[in-house]
């Protein structure tokens, strides 16, 4: 299944910045769109993983949309501007904020790569985790301690420390930062969940 | 493995294993060794002969730690071989790290978020890395240079045991990046670029190994001995 991202934004500098930006992650292809009304020549697309990025109070006209979205895997994220409208459209995975900053840029990546992994219906193969392992593992990455931990999950401290050795025998990762990029590579977490002292 | 000696050719050292190579070019001995054993290049170029066995021989092997011997060696000669070490690692070993890591991300061919992250990962451990170095340099090493020149502890409350030890730190988020590629990364990048990163890696990784051992198993030792003696001296403590 091929991947296309269309950025559509009136103005060419967003359009050039983002889509240089998901580039360097991506080697999807990007297309680059002034007005919605312009997506009507890619209505024939078919069979395709589409990530559409927009401005939140634009709208797709029904018939394009109803076609790319019979025809295709359809994702879209939306876009806002400084004022955010009341008729927001419904269907976004996620709201980009005009003046983004690194961190949300690595959320929208996040974002977009996970809308691929969904269609290429890869499922994860977490090790030999436990699920409360992952809820440990989880915990950590979002910068939680031990003490906080154990609340969160309603159990001791002495079990949560077990649960951290087990993962860091089994996975032979020692570091939260390490583990944090464990958790996101396996999707166990969102990147916007985070704590970003951790990674950037 | 062999232990060498002073009457050991040179040359010896080199075939025998040539990761000791960047070790001898840290004492500014460069080849063309002719028939020359270790203790004739070491005297001709002023470099301590027992010193230099000693950091040869715990390098090539590591359960070779003659924990007395390396306690007798001036703090200076020590931290001088430290420094140079770092200086190695900054100039040479990082950049060269770095480039193959971004020779990887060339090679990536679709959903490269992955790898990317791997990336960061890196560059946090690189950040963290040279901190780390820049403190020794520019606080500890001082310090210790100061106190053996002076005899005189400056401040009790300011001790090489205030000093965050971060060994440990650095060299396990070394260790997770090595297992996070081998491991968990999707391998969708050229095989023969990502070996390339792994082996330097492999090979810092026992560099500073090393480096960290006679760090914190000798220097210290030392300097908190000394300390120690000062303090007595000093009536502090």
């Amino acid at each position: 299944m091929e991947e296309s991202v269309f950025i559509i934004h009136p103005s060419e500098i967003i359009r050039k910045g983002l889509a240089w930006i998901l580039q360097e992650y991506f080697s999807m292809e990007i297309t680059q769109l002034a007005a919605v009304s312009e997506l009507s020549s890619f209505s024939e697309i078919t069979n395709n993983q589409i990530i559409i990025i927009m401005e939140a109070d634009c709208h797709i006209p029904d018939e394009i949309w109803k076609k790319l979205k019979r025809n295709n895997h359809l994702s879209v994220i939306g876009f806002l501007g400084h004022e955010r409208k009341n008729n927001s459209y419904p269907a976004y995975e996620f709201e980009l904020q005009e003046r983004f900053t690194a961190l949300q840029i690595q959320q929208l990546i996040q974002v977009v790569r996970k809308s691929v992994a969904k269609q290429r219906n890869i499922i994860s193969v977490n090790g030999d985790l436990t699920v409360r392992e992952k809820d440990v593992i989880r915990l950590i990455a979002m910068g939680y301690a031990n003490k906080e931990i154990a609340d969160r999950l309603n159990i001791s401290i002495h079990t949560v420390i077990s649960h951290r050795k087990n993962i860091t025998e089994k996975l032979n990762i020692k570091s939260i930062s390490g583990l944090t990029v464990y958790a996101i590579m396996n999707s166990l977490i969102d990147i916007k969940d985070i704590n970003p002292e951790e990674l950037i | 493995m062999k232990i060498f000696n002073k009457d050991d050719k040179m040359s010896s050292l080199v075939t025998g294993n040539y990761n000791l190579l960047p070790v001898i070019n840290r004492f500014g001995i460069h080849l063309g060794f002719k028939e020359k054993t270790i203790g004739e290049v070491c005297e001709e170029q002023n470099i301590h002969t027992g010193f230099f066995l000693a950091i040869v021989n715990t390098y090539s092997d590591e359960s070779y730690f003659p924990h007395a011997e390396l306690l007798s060696f001036s703090p200076f000669l020590i931290i001088d071989y430290l420094m140079t070490t770092h200086q190695y690692y900054i100039n040479y070993i990082l950049p060269k790290i770095e480039r193959l890591l971004n020779q990887v991300l060339l090679t990536c061919r679709k959903d490269c978020s992955s790898l990317k992250m791997i990336n960061s990962f890196y560059q946090k451990y690189k950040a963290e890395l040279l901190l780390h170095f820049q403190q020794e340099d520019e606080k500890v090493f001082p310090y210790i240079k100061e106190l053996y020149n002076t005899r005189v502890i400056k401040d009790p409350n300011n001790t090489l045991a205030v000093f965050e030890n971060e060994h440990t730190n650095v060299e396990v988020k070394l260790s997770d990046l090595k297992n996070l590629i081998i491991k968990y990364l999707e391998p969708n990048y050229d095989s023969n670029a990502m070996n390339e990163f792994l082996f330097a890696l492999f090979q810092f990784e026992k560099d500073i190994f090393d480096h960290a051992r006679i760090e914190d198993k000798i220097l210290n030792v030392q300097v908190l001995k000394y300390e120690k003696q000062l303090k007595k001296l000093n009536g502090i403590g």
